[in-house]
């Protein structure tokens, strides 16, 4: 199964002359799959720790936009009262999907890796400029914008991508069967709101975030929110302080600013943060 | 593939639509990266189908903040919250409890149908009646009542009802029925705090202008989780912090998100601020660092008319043992940490002194926010850009219902106990229950409560439970309830009402930039079930006894508003609102120092209007309802009765200012540091330091009970939300690792908690983030009612149709602290001394 969007998406896209709304993809099968190149979104999510407030917000923005089932977020916020009083302080981590680009070498995050269905149908992802990425599809698969998506339609419901994840970004959806095994479960994850950006618009944790702690753009265009904050901290160049568990090697594309050194305090911790558990926003 | 074809036809649409979205950013950006520049809201989209969601912009209700919000609605179902975009006041942004709030529309235990007890009261058995019999019952009980001239005798008893749900209901009906036994709930929440503010700056309520400051001092707010106007200022304030450079300085017992974020946690014991806060007058008066200027207008002594030297010389005399050392003894804050942020507030201008609960929910907490007013008003903090203003909230003109109002009658269970309290001017109500028990004021004999919990909200939560439910103290009582909560398990009669997503109003609450919002709410789903708005019930209900309000629904009289406010009649009006849900002036300019204005002469000329040369207040006998000309003269301003609603303005130094307004107390017009009403009643004029009794006789062993919200519950009204009860679920007892060591508790142990008045058993959880000798645990929590997400239980004639049922994670509903804590008022304000009281903790 594709969709079969390319090219009227590409001229109406072009007619408009807006280079707006690009993170809609097309997608064509053709070719072997590949990595992204230059001309396509290099998305990124950046979490302020800043200007984080523990709310809670991002959770409940999330639960809504995709009616998440209990037992199972996409979107989370971890808190931890570190030091000895009255030197304590309370740190707070979101934590999502961290859309993986893979290591160096085969560019496939764990969870695509992993996927039994995966690499499918071939696709194609048109960029702005008309260029054409080829890539593959399957039930986990990565796209050349950089999103790391689910597609229920080709899930046999094993869990091996929930497994496979070492940041528990993955969760059973236990109200949906997969596509291809009624008798599991499909999967939940975040998507970077794809549905959202395609048509220009925030995800949903972006736009709620009272304390506007996080932001979702393109690294490849200089003039994003994202690459000014990546040029400010570095981010990208110091991902091994940026990045979550920067041992496991996966390349997050999701960064924290985090003057507080709230990553590793709360890896060492571990109270609830230990690898593959699913992410869980209890207080 | 059906579904593609949709998306395609929409993405056409989208190019052009997208461009134009209410934040009105541009789209466009480098073409060669392929990239786009996000609008941050305003539509939303399906993530099956991609089809665009139906938006309608409305207003949240979940705390008083009542954010303007948008929702998108999705075959006929409400589906997702969000900021609306084109707030001055939100920008865009709602909290997690607001953007839950779909959970309290479709929480599958709502109260969908009118229902009757059937057997004893609280029993739980329930028959479901037409709403034709019950409102048939209920106007036969009320009119018996009026007619045998004894209206008063109808309680109404509101927690949350504000802007025109007030104007419609208390205003209109019960003004027109002629009840006055109107209950509030603000003793449980900050009557202590507008008592201060009364009694200093007239008016109540303080914004904290965040967007303008450098620097904020914090006593006992949590606004970064919990606020009265949290998401406006919530968001200004860490933007602040991160990106100006703000200090942020938070006194607070337990390390709370908004002592997290802040430039330094200063842990304080609870119910000393106080202290702290006249060190730090202490030390910014004796280094002459204070604001000459705002003299003028403060009164510091008992004359008028001192100079200003006189006035710091006598505050200086006042504040003379009041030293830092003295206040770390009681406090626990180091004195050179007292006098480091005393010196650095009154170097820094501008900068808000801010405060909440955790200071003033205590003995005497009134006269901690007349300190932390002290403390703002030396420092020339007040009413001014970046400092603590005077709120400003939009002005709408409504319906007043009938003309020819009875003049209302009273029962005086509403201001606690004769001679407890000295100035109850929110009422003392957590202790209504205890006062129909005692009698001698009198009972009401029908009690009706809407979006409000006697028994869970108030301390003493068992004999809540008695009086409520015995009919001898009270004959008849009536919930208006959307959710089967403890209290309405001991209602005669629930009308259901619905969640505030299916009902009209017209909002104003207080803007933090100083310039008007005007909003309304508008329902995205019709009402569920057979659910009602009770706005509407009060205009069939008046009609059954007689008697017309004007309007026929909320709907018609916020439209009727919209077409009397003229701003508002001038952007379009009702069709405007509905559409665009938010309005404000863009050529207002925020107000401040409004206490400067001088008051035009012919003012002073108006008929009624004399000289009280004591206080120098100009005040119009004739609008204070005064006797006479004569009487209001002999009597004088201060001691004749409701004087301050006449008062035109304050003479200082030959010029007469409209000064700061009195409302509630007859103050004068002068910043009131000196307060001759605190005099008269045997209190420290002054802001002086009380102890708390009962913390005086404290043993070795003895801690003290706090409590507190979190950023994901709503008072007492969330638990029933999957998604924030998901999040938290329990409340254990934060106690810290020095105090649980010389008890011998740790993490995760079964303790009792004992008061004076009863004990709990829940469990303990050790931190590092609550000051020793301390007990804190949060409200919210254990539900025995409420429905399957807060207490497990079912709420009569529920639904079994929510998918999430079987996925429910949690099983524990943690446990209430109000069933220890005494209903003991400020004896000043008559709020709730919640966090005062002193227990025993030991392992279970």
């Amino acid at each position: 199964m594709q969709e079969q969007l390319s090219i009227s998406r590409r001229q109406v896209l072009k007619g408009a002359g807006a280079a707006a709304l690009t993170g809609a993809v097309t997608l064509m099968p053709t070719g072997k799959a590949i990595a992204a190149r230059g001309e396509a979104p290099r998305w990124a999510f950046i979490v302020d720790l800043r200007r984080c407030i523990g709310c809670r917000a991002c959770t409940i923005a999330c639960k809504a936009e995709f009616n998440v089932p209990l037992g199972a977020f996409r979107a989370a916020v971890y808190e931890e009262v570190t030091g000895t009083f009255p030197n304590s302080e309370k740190l707070f981590l979101p934590r999502l999907c961290n859309h993986c680009e893979g290591n160096k070498d085969d560019k496939v995050p764990p969870c695509v890796k992993e996927c039994p269905e995966y690499p499918k149908d071939r696709r194609e992802f048109v960029t702005a400029d008309g260029k054409k990425i080829r890539y593959r599809g399957g039930a986990t698969y990565k796209r050349p914008d950089g999103l790391i998506l689910f597609d229920n339609k080709l899930c046999t419901g094993c869990g091996k991508c929930i497994e496979a994840c070492p940041y528990g970004a993955r969760n059973f959806n236990k109200l949906l069967i997969s596509g291809k095994d009624s008798t599991k479960n499909g999967i939940t994850k975040c998507n970077f709101c794809e549905h959202r950006i395609a048509k220009g618009v925030t995800p949903s944790c972006v736009n709620i975030c009272p304390g506007r702690a996080r932001f979702f753009g393109d690294l490849n265009d200089p003039a994003s929110e994202v690459s000014k904050l990546n040029k400010q901290f570095g981010l990208v160049e110091k991902r091994n302080e940026t990045t979550l568990l920067p041992g496991e090697n996966t390349v997050p594309t999701c960064f924290y600013i985090d003057s507080q050194g709230a990553l590793s305090k709360m890896a060492a911790a571990k109270q609830k943060f230990e690898k593959n558990d699913a992410i869980l926003d209890v207080i | 593939m059906k579904q593609e074809i949709n998306r395609r036809d929409l993405f056409k649409l989208g190019i052009a639509s997208a461009a134009v979205l209410a934040t009105g950013k541009a789209i466009g950006s480098s073409a060669l990266a392929g990239t786009v520049d996000f609008v941050e809201g305003g539509k939303d989209f399906s993530p099956e189908t991609g089809a665009e969601r139906q938006m309608i912009p409305s207003a949240c209700w979940s705390c008083v903040t009542r954010d303007s919000m948008i929702g998108f609605v999705e075959d006929g179902r409400l589906v997702k919250l969000e900021g609306q975009p084109n707030s001055i006041r939100g920008k865009g942004k709602i909290c997690a409890k607001g953007a839950a709030g779909i959970n309290q529309l479709y929480d599958p235990d709502r109260i969908l149908y009118p229902m009757k007890r059937v057997g004893k009261r609280g029993e739980g058995k329930w028959k479901r009646i037409s709403w034709d019999a019950a409102l048939t019952d209920l106007a036969a009980r009320l009119k018996k009542l009026r007619d045998e001239g004894h209206p008063e005798k109808f309680m109404f008893h509101y927690g949350r009802m504000k802007a025109s749900s007030s104007k419609i209901i208390k205003s209109a009906f019960l003004g027109a029925y002629g009840t006055k036994t109107i209950g509030n709930h603000t003793s449980i929440c900050e009557g202590a705090k507008w008592t201060g503010q009364e009694l200093t700056w007239g008016k109540h309520y303080d914004n904290w202008d965040f967007d303008n400051t450098k620097m904020v001092v914090n006593f006992g707010s949590n606004c970064l989780e919990a606020h009265t106007n949290s998401i406006p200022v919530s968001q200004r304030l860490i933007s602040g912090i991160v990106d100006r450079g703000v200090k942020l300085y938070t006194f607070d017992v337990r390390l709370s998100n908004t002592a997290a974020k802040s430039t330094e946690w200063v842990p304080v014991k609870p119910g000393t601020d106080r202290a702290v806060v006249l060190a730090m007058c202490k030390v910014i008066m004796d280094a002459g660092l204070y604001d000459k200027d705002f003299f003028k207008f403060i009164k510091a002594t008992k004359n008028r008319k001192e100079s200003t030297d006189a006035k710091i010389a006598a505050l200086k005399k006042h504040l003379d043992t009041f030293t830092p050392e003295w206040a770390e003894k009681i406090s626990g804050v180091p004195a050179a940490k007292i006098k480091s942020i005393a010196l650095e507030l009154a170097k820094t201008k501008p900068a808000c002194v801010i405060s909440y609960r955790g200071a003033v929910a205590h003995h005497h907490g009134a006269d901690t926010e007349r300190a932390i007013q002290m403390l703002a008003a030396i420092t020339g903090n007040i009413d001014n850009p970046g400092g603590r203003c005077r709120g400003v909230g939009a002005k709408w003109k409504y319906p007043k219902g009938p003309k020819d109002k009875p003049k209302a009658k009273a029962l005086k269970i509403t201001n606690g106990f004769k001679g407890d309290i000295a100035y109850p001017t929110h009422g003392a109500n957590h202790q209504v229950l205890k006062m129909i028990k005692d009698g001698k004021a009198g009972r009401p004999e029908i009690y009706m409560w809407y979006c409000y919990t006697p028994v869970y909200s108030h301390g003493e939560t068992q004999e809540n439970i008695d009086i409520l439910k015995d009919e001898s103290l009270i004959p008849f009582t009536v919930n208006v309830n959307a959710y089967y909560d403890e209290s309405a398990a001991l209602a005669d009669l629930i009308l259901p009402n619905p969640s505030y997503l299916e009902w009209w109003d017209w909002e104003d609450m207080v803007s933090p930039t100083q310039i008007p919002e005007y909003y309304i709410r508008q329902p995205f789903v019709k009402p569920l079930g057979e659910s009602r708005d009770f706005k509407d019930v009060v205009c069939e209900l008046a009609q059954r006894m007689g008697f017309s309000l004007g309007f026929n629904s909320a709907e018609e009289f916020v439209k009727m508003s919209c077409e009397m406010t003229p701003d508002v009649k001038a952007a379009g009006g009702f069709e405007y609102m509905k559409k665009h849900g938010v309005w404000h002036d863009p050529n207002a300019k925020p107000k401040y120092y409004m206490y400067k204005k001088e008051v035009k002469t012919e003012d002073l000329k108006k008929d009624g209007v004399i000289f009280d040369e004591a206080t120098g207040v100009y005040w119009n006998w004739k609008k204070a309802h005064a006797e006479s000309e004569a009487a209001a003269k002999e009597k004088g301003y201060t001691k004749t009765k409701n004087a301050y609603k006449g008062y035109v303005g304050q003479e200082i130094e030959g010029k007469v200012y409209a000064g700061f307004k009195p409302d509630k107390v007859n103050k004068s017009g002068y910043f009131e540091l000196y307060s001759e009403l605190m005099e008269m009643k045997n209190l420290p004029a002054i802001p002086s330091f009380t102890p708390v009794p009962v913390h005086e006789k404290m043993g070795p062993d003895d801690l003290i009970l706090t409590s507190y919200k979190v950023s994901v519950h709503i008072h007492s009204r969330s638990a029933n939300c999957k998604w924030l009860t998901e999040i938290c679920h329990d409340n254990p007892g934060l106690i810290n690792s020095k105090t649980a060591k010389r008890l011998g508790i740790k993490t995760g142990d079964k303790i009792k908690v004992t008061s004076e008045i009863g004990e709990i058993t829940t469990t303990a959880k050790v931190t590092e983030g609550v000051v020793p000798g301390v007990i804190s645990i949060s409200h919210h929590l254990g539900h025995w009612q409420y429905g399957r997400y807060a207490s497990g239980k079912k709420s009569p004639f529920a639904g079994d149709n929510d998918p999430d049922f079987k996925l429910k994670t949690w099983n524990t509903y943690g446990v209430h602290p109000n069933w220890i804590i005494a209903n003991k008022p400020d004896p000043i304000s008559g709020q709730w001394a919640m966090l005062d009281t002193v227990v025993k903790v030991t392992k279970a």
